[in-house]
């Protein structure tokens, strides 16, 4: 219980350390943003236009109120509207979502599902045939620039062989490939990861005395090693989990996915501050909410200890 | 021989011979920085879509620009961008490495919390609004990178400085009286510096690949200035009809990054190794002595490792 209350307080106070930072992105920017908006808007730049809106935005009042009115607005739900959209920037985010969160969350989950037998059979055997796939697929995902590979998979399976319509089929075809790209560019680490777990177990006594009880070493790593590695595979997942939903502008701009990144993407290059504000406040709270799984996750799988931060 | 172990682990390594040769194309690719076959920007309309020939190696594109000279001028930006972000993340790691290694208490404190903060700071972000901001270049992006890149080394150092400030050689220049700047300089300075110039080696392929994606996405990226991620971005409209546009540019990433992935490949597992202590280092400094849980390869990884997609 009072580690629930703890976690609770961590969490308030990183939500806060967000807000400060999102509420700095548009003091601490070089342009002013009434400026921009009226020059995206192709009206005229004229100080009595610019001192308007700064009072219309409440841009010349005192810091602190600034940022007490905008927070509490914030938490109402009103995040303001975007300069290109015209839209509210809830609304726009909560229409791109879904799609970021299948194909990133879809993706990483493929990823750890093959990690899983990957890992086990690189660590049952090292130099064997897994072992050496998932260390070439793990240089592959840093070396092989994502785009790439994307654009080299489109144009086989939909120029060359034609059998998907990624742009103009149904949402199957739109998904299926960026959801691969993205398993595919985790699958080596994660596989590596749970290899070198499940390594650490084999160097404790207690799979020497798993041997001596005339175990395997397959059913002694599945049996007794597998609450261990899955352990560090949820550790290492979680920083994935909590990057991979707006994080994958990359996927999303190579296969036209209209998802939060490439909104993200879009709206950095016309300098559209509300919606780096609300992308900010969003991905932390995400990120949290991820963190706290994971934590739960790992307490389930290992009692003994609350894992630090 | 340090060295000479290291050649001769390199030459036992099965991909080994392929270095020199990779390592030939990224040299021929920087040497583009210089020297061109062909004027870069120099349209020829009627020489559009050109096939390989003697005159023009990779072809042209749909302007009749040589390929060649293009993929060799982005060769050029890209050693510029990884220059720059070396020197960025490692000056500023450094740093700050070393600044706690010497504080105690709070500065410390502060110190590793700030490198964590920017380890865990979504890197792509961080870029993205940079560049999105100022524009990209060579230098805003080399600068981007290196600012969001510079937590693990700061990890790293403070682990490697600590383990040396604890050698017996070094207490006893203490004693003699050697103040902090001269027991760095002589002693936790050359002892750091194989593990930093490893990780640079890792860090330098992730950057070639990180700032393709920038170009890519593209924000304030200028076409016309040929950056391999640029030109995959203006080719990748040619996928139906001219393929092979878009494959020499991603071809030259894929082959620097790899040329320098393989060069370190043979110190993965010492790699793994330096990231587990920089961040166990770390980690102590926050829990404090004793009670260390059982050991977790995945606990805190240092996350500089992400792929962009």
């Amino acid at each position: 219980m009072r580690s629930l209350v703890q976690e609770c307080a961590r969490a308030a106070l990183l939500l806060w350390l967000a807000s400060l930072a999102a509420f700095a992105v548009i003091h601490g920017m070089p342009a002013d943003p009434a400026e921009i908006f009226l020059v995206q808007m192709n009206r005229p730049v004229t100080p009595e236009a610019v001192a308007r809106l700064h009072a219309e935005w409440g841009l010349d009042a005192p810091l602190f109120v600034q940022y007490v009115d905008w927070a509490g607005r914030f938490v109402i739900g009103d995040w303001g509207l975007s300069f290109r959209t015209a839209q509210p920037v809830l609304d726009e985010f909560l229409r791109r979502l879904p799609v970021s969160f299948l194909i990133g969350t879809g993706g990483l989950a493929l990823a750890a599902l093959l990690a899983i037998p990957l890992g086990h059979h690189a660590a049952l055997r090292p130099h064997g045939i897994a072992d050496r796939a998932s260390r070439a697929l793990a240089i592959l995902a840093q070396a092989v620039p994502a785009f790439w590979s994307g654009l080299i998979l489109l144009w086989i399976l939909a120029v060359e062989l034609r059998w998907l319509r990624p742009f103009t089929g149904g949402s199957a075809h739109q998904l299926i490939l960026p959801t691969l790209l993205i398993a595919l560019y985790s699958v080596g680490t994660l596989a590596r990861v749970y290899r070198t777990e499940l390594q650490l177990y084999q160097a404790q006594p207690y799979y020497r005395t798993a041997l001596a009880t005339g175990l395997t070493p397959r059913e002694a790593l599945h049996r007794h090693g597998r609450r261990h590695a899955l352990f560090g595979l949820v550790a290492a997942l979680t920083p994935e989990f909590g990057w991979v939903v707006g994080g994958t502008a990359v996927t999303e701009v190579v296969f036209g996915i209209p998802g939060v990144s490439q909104f993200l993407v879009d709206s950095i290059a016309v300098r559209d501050y509300w919606v780096l504000q609300g992308y900010i406040m969003a991905m932390a709270a995400w990120m949290i909410l991820v963190h706290g799984a994971s934590v739960g996750l790992r307490r389930a799988l290992d009692p003994r200890i609350c894992p630090e931060a | 021989m340090a060295w000479r172990s290291a050649l001769a682990a390199r030459r036992r390594w099965p991909a080994g011979p392929l270095v020199p040769g990779l390592l030939g194309i990224a040299v021929l690719l920087a040497a583009g920085a210089l020297w061109q076959p062909y004027d870069p920007a120099a349209i020829d309309l009627g020489a559009r879509h050109l096939g390989t020939s003697l005159a023009h190696p990779f072809g042209t594109d749909q302007l009749g620009r040589d390929m060649l000279s293009r993929t060799m001028v982005g060769g050029g930006y890209t050693l510029a961008v990884v220059a720059t972000v070396a020197l960025v993340s490692v000056a500023l790691g450094t740093a700050v490495g070393l600044g706690a290694a010497v504080c105690d208490g709070l500065a410390r404190a502060a110190l590793l919390r700030a490198a964590d903060f920017a380890i865990v700071m979504p890197s792509l972000v961080v870029a993205l609004a940079i560049t999105g901001l100022f524009g990209l270049t060579p230098l805003t992006a080399g600068l981007a990178l290196g600012l969001g890149g510079w937590g693990p080394y700061a990890l790293l150092t403070h682990a490697l400085a600590r383990r040396a400030m604890a050698q017996p050689y070094v207490r006893a220049a203490q004693a003699l009286g050697v103040g902090s700047p001269g027991i760095l300089l002589r002693h936790v300075v050359p002892a750091a510096t194989p593990a930093v110039l490893t990780y640079l080696a890792a860090d330098a392929g992730r950057t070639v690949v990180a700032y393709a994606a920038l170009a890519f996405i593209g924000l304030g990226a200028d076409t016309s200035r040929p950056d391999w991620g640029a030109m995959l971005y203006e080719y990748r409209a040619f996928i139906f009809d001219a393929p092979m546009l878009m494959i020499w540019p991603g071809l030259a990433v894929t082959l620097t990054a790899l040329a320098l992935h393989l060069l370190i490949e043979p110190d993965a597992d010492r790699l793994a190794g330096l990231r587990r202590m920089a961040t166990d280092t770390a980690l102590a400094q926050a829990t404090g002595p004793g009670g260390s849980p059982p050991p977790r390869a995945a606990d805190k990884p240092l996350t500089g490792a992400r792929p962009w997609r």
